[in-house]
C-alpha cells in the first residue's frame, strides 16, 4: 500500500485556479466518498483551504493513482485538465509524509506557522473518517502529523508574535489591560483597517465600540459592520474620556488629537491606562501625547516594526521546526518499514499453522476418544507453540535497519519456508522444494489490504 | 536544619529561571513542584523549632528570618495558585534563597525573656512577618511592572514583554498585595505599641522596654515604612495613583522594609534586643 498526493497550493498556483480547484465550500465528505468509490484507492483524505487543495489517498498502484486522482479532479470540478495539469505537485511514500507534517507544521502556510492549519487538516481528516473513508495507513499518517504539528507548536516560537498591524495591536492591548473583556473601544476615522481591527478587538469580548467620523454615514457603515454605535465628529474629544483604546485611522492630513486633549482626560480624572493606536498616515495623534505617564502610544510604523521583528523571529525558528519535521518523518519511515514486513508476517504464520492444522487433522482418529475440553486443550497447546515459536522472527523481521536488508530477509524467509506456494496445507508431509513456488512472488499488498489482525499492533 | 530548605530552594529557583527563559511548561510544573518540596521541608523545620521553644520561633533575627522566608513562599505559592502565573517566581526566589542563607549559616538561639511570654508578641511578630511577605510580593510586582511598563512605553517589545503577564494582571496584584501589607502593618505596629505601654506598667525598668520610642530607628523606620504603604493606599484611591507610581512607591517602601529588617535589626536598634 502506497501513500500518494497530488495537490495544487499557494507554492504552485495562483489564487484563481486555487479557488476553481476549492472544495472547502462543498461537501468535503461527499467529495471523498466519490473519489473513493470511483477510484482504486483504498483510502483518501481531501484538504481544502484557501492556500491549497490536497487529495491524499491510499492506494496499491502509485502508477495509475496518479491518473485517477487527476481525472477526479477534472471531473468534480469541471475544469479541462490542461488548466491544472502544469500547477500540480505530487509526492509519493514518505515524501508525501513529509508534506502533510510540513503543512500540520505551519511550515508550508503563506504566513510561516499561522495556527489555523492544524485545525483544518484535523476537519480534512475528520470528514474523511466520518464517511469510512479512511484506513490504518491513512489514519496512521494524519495522526502523526496532528503530533508533529503540536510538537512544532510546542518546542518552537514557530507561531509566536502577531504578523499582521491588527493583530499586533490587539496582542499589545492584551498585554495592557489583560483581558478585554469589559473594556471600552473608540474608532476615530471609519476605513478598512478601522474595521479589520475593531473586529478583532469584537472577538476579544470588549464591551463597547463607540465610532466617530467626520461622514457620519461612514461610522453608521462600520457601526453596523463591527456591531457598535456612533457618536457625533464633534463628541470625539469628549469620548476619548470614556475610552480605553483608542484607534485612529482618518485620512486628516494634521493631527486631531493634540497633547492637551488626551492631558484633558487623564491624570487625576482616570488612573487607569489608555493605548492610543494611531494607523493613519500622516498621522491622527501628536506624537507629544505618548508623554503622558499613563498613555500608550503605538503609530503604524512601531506596529509595522513589531510584525517585521516576529515574522524575523519565526524566520529563526524555522531551522529548529524543520529538524522536528525531518525527526519526525525518520520514525515515521521506521515505522512503514515494519508495516512492510507485515505480509511475509502473516504469510508465515499462516504456513505455521497450516502444518499444525494439518498435523492435526493427521492425527485426528487417535485424538477422537479424548474429552472436548482435552482436545480443545490439545488445539490450544499447538497454537501456544507455533506462536511463541514466530514471535521472535516476526519481531526481528519488522525491526530490520535498511529496505535492502529487509528485502533480503524477506526473500531469505519466503524460500525458506515456501511461502506464497498455494498448496502449503500439503507442506505437512515434505517434499521436493518446487522451483515454481519460491519464485513467485507474494502478493504483499493484497494481504496488507484485507487488515488482518497483525495490522493491529503497529498502531502503538 | 534550614540548610535543606536552602537547598530545595535553590533547586525551585534553577528550574523558575529555566522556565522562564525558555518557557517550557515542563519546567514550570517541575519549578512549582520543587517549590512545595522546599516549603514543605522548611514546614518541617519550623514545626521541630516551635515544639522545641513552645512557639513560632522569631524572637531572635534569624529565626524570625527563616519564618519570613517561610511566610513569603507561601504566599508567593498562593498567588501562583490562584493566578496561574510563573513568571514571578524567577524574581520571588533569589528573595528566599538571599534570606534563607541567614539562618542556614547562623541559626541563632531563640530568646526566651519573661517578657515575651505574651499573646501581644506573638500577634505583633507573626502580623509584621506576613505583612513584610506580602510587601516583599509588592515589591517584586512592583519591579516587574516598572519593567513591563518601560518596554511597553518605549515600544521595545523584548525579552520581559513576552515573559511578563499584562501590566494590569501586575497593577491589580500589586494592589492587593499592598493592602494585605499595609493592613497587617497597621495591626503589627499598633500591637506593637499596646503591648509596650503594657509591659512598661508591669516591668518599669526593663532597657529594653525603655528604647521603646520613635528615636529607636527600629521603630522609626518602621513607622516610616507605614507611613509610606499608607500613602500608596490612600493614593490609589483618592489621588488616582495606579501603574508605575505605586509601583515605584511598592519597591521604595520595601527598601525601607528590608533595611529595618536586616542590618537595623542586626546593628543598630537598642530595642527589640531580646
Amino acid at each position: 500500500m502506497h501513500l500518494f498526493l497530488l495537490g495544487v497550493s499557494h507554492r504552485t498556483a495562483p489564487v484563481d485556479l486555487r479557488e476553481k480547484l476549492d472544495f472547502s465550500s462543498r461537501d468535503l465528505g461527499a467529495a471523498v466518498e466519490a473519489l473513493v468509490t470511483r477510484s482504486a484507492a483504498a483510502e483518501s483524505v481531501v484538504l481544502s483551504t484557501c492556500n491549497r487543495s490536497e487529495i491524499y489517498i491510499a492506494s496499491a498502484d502509485a502508477e495509475s493513482a496518479r491518473e485517477e486522482v487527476v481525472a477526479f479532479l477534472s471531473d468534480y470540478h469541471q475544469l479541462p485538465r490542461d488548466l491544472f495539469l502544469p500547477h500540480l505537485f505530487a509526492h509519493s511514500d514518505m515524501a508525501a509524509a513529509r508534506h502533510l507534517f510540513r503543512v500540520a507544521a505551519g511550515l508550508d502556510s503563506l504566513v510561516v506557522g499561522e495556527p489555523q492549519i492544524l485545525g483544518q487538516v484535523k476537519d480534512a481528516f475528520q470528514a474523511a473518517a466520518e464517511r469510512h473513508c479512511t484506513g490504518p495507513l491513512l489514519s496512521k499518517t494524519f495522526h502523526w502529523a496532528f503530533g508533529v504539528g503540536k510538537r512544532v507548536r510546542s518546542e518552537t516560537a514557530l507561531g509566536e508574535g502577531a504578523v499582521s498591524v491588527s493583530f499586533a495591536a490587539v496582542a499589545l492591548a492584551r498585554k495592557i489591560f489583560g483581558r478585554l473583556e469589559g473594556r471600552r473601544v473608540l474608532v476615530v476615522g471609519a476605513g478598512e483597517i478601522s474595521a479589520l481591527t475593531a473586529q478583532h478587538l469584537r472577538s476579544q469580548g470588549v464591551a463597547e465600540i463607540v465610532i466617530t467620523s467626520r461622514t457620519a454615514a461612514h461610522a453608521d457603515a462600520l457601526a453596523a459592520q463591527v456591531g457598535g454605535r456612533t457618536v457625533p465628529w464633534a463628541q470625539m474629544r469628549t469620548a476619548i474620556a470614556d475610552a480605553d483604546i483608542v484607534l485612529t485611522a482618518t485620512g486628516s492630513q494634521r493631527p486631531i488629537i493634540s497633547r492637551e486633549d488626551v492631558k484633558a482626560v487623564t491624570g487625576r480624572r482616570r488612573a487607569e491606562p489608555l493605548f492610543i493606536i494611531d494607523v493613519a498616515v500622516p498621522r491622527d495623534v501628536d506624537p507629544a501625547v505618548s508623554e503622558i505617564e499613563q498613555v500608550f502610544l503605538y503609530n503604524v510604523d512601531d506596529l509595522q516594526g513589531i510584525v517585521q521583528d516576529n515574522l524575523a523571529r519565526r524566520g529563526a525558528e524555522i531551522a529548529r521546526a524543520e529538524a522536528i519535521v525531518a525527526e519526525e518523518v525518520t520514525r515515521f519511515t521506521v515505522w512503514q518499514r515494519s508495516r512492510r514486513a507485515i505480509p511475509t508476517v502473516v504469510a508465515l504464520r499462516q504456513r505455521f499453522d497450516d502444518i499444525r492444522r494439518a498435523e492435526l487433522q493427521r492425527l485426528e482418529a487417535r485424538l477422537a476418544g479424548l474429552p472436548p475440553d482435552a482436545r480443545a486443550r490439545v488445539d490450544e497447546v499447538t497454537r501456544l507453540v507455533v506462536e511463541k515459536l514466530l514471535l521472535e522472527p516476526t519481531e526481528q523481521l519488522k525491526a530490520l535497519p535498511d529496505e535492502e536488508t529487509q528485502a533480503a530477509y524477506t526473500e531469505a524467509v519466503n524460500r525458506l519456508f515456501r511461502l506464497g506456494d498455494g498448496e502449503s496445507a500439503g507442506a505437512a508431509s515434505p517434499g521436493p522444494p518446487s522451483l515454481e513456488a519460491s519464485a513467485r512472488p507474494p502478493s504483499r499488498e493484497a494481504s496488507a489490504r484485507q487488515g488482518n489482525p497483525t495490522d493491529r499492533p503497529h498502531e502503538k | 536544619m534550614n540548610v535543606l530548605p536552602l537547598i530545595l530552594y535553590a533547586a525551585a529557583g534553577v528550574a523558575y529561571a529555566i522556565h522562564f527563559a525558555r518557557r517550557q511548561p515542563q519546567a514550570g510544573r517541575v519549578a512549582t513542584t520543587v517549590l512545595i518540596l522546599a516549603v514543605l521541608a522548611h514546614t518541617f523545620v519550623i514545626g521541630m523549632q516551635t515544639m522545641e521553644v513552645g512557639h513560632v520561633p522569631f524572637a531572635n533575627p534569624s529565626r524570625a528570618v527563616s519564618t519570613f522566608v517561610w511566610l513569603l513562599a507561601l504566599s508567593y505559592l498562593y498567588l501562583e495558585i490562584t493566578t496561574d502565573e510563573r513568571a514571578m517566581g524567577v524574581f520571588i526566589i533569589p528573595i528566599l534563597i538571599g534570606l534563607q542563607t541567614i539562618p542556614a549559616i547562623s541559626p541563632g538561639v531563640e530568646a526566651r525573656d519573661p517578657i515575651l511570654d505574651s499573646p501581644w508578641f506573638w500577634v505583633h511578630v507573626s502580623s509584621l512577618l506576613f505583612a513584610y511577605a506580602s510587601l516583599a510580593l509588592a515589591a517584586v510586582l512592583g519591579l516587574t511592572y516598572i519593567v513591563q511598563f518601560k518596554e511597553i512605553k518605549k515600544k521595545h517589545l523584548g525579552f520581559f514583554y513576552t515573559r511578563l503577564p499584562s501590566l494590569q494582571t501586575l497593577d491589580v496584584m500589586n494592589a492587593r498585595a499592598i493592602t494585605v501589607g499595609w493592613l497587617f502593618l497597621t495591626i503589627g505596629v499598633v500591637v506593637g505599641a499596646v503591648w509596650t505601654a503594657q509591659a512598661r506598667a508591669i516591668s518599669p525598668d526593663d532597657p529594653n522596654l525603655q528604647a521603646m520610642a520613635l528615636n529607636d530607628p527600629k521603630i522609626l523606620f518602621a513607622v516610616f515604612a507605614w507611613a509610606v504603604y499608607s500613602f500608596a493606599v490612600v493614593a490609589r484611591r483618592t489621588m488616582g495613583w495606579s501603574g508605575r507610581r505605586t509601583a515605584r512607591l511598592s519597591v521604595f517602601g520595601f527598601v525601607i522594609v528590608l533595611l529595618n529588617f536586616l542590618p537595623i535589626s542586626y546593628f543598630f536598634t537598642t530595642s527589640h534586643t531580646f
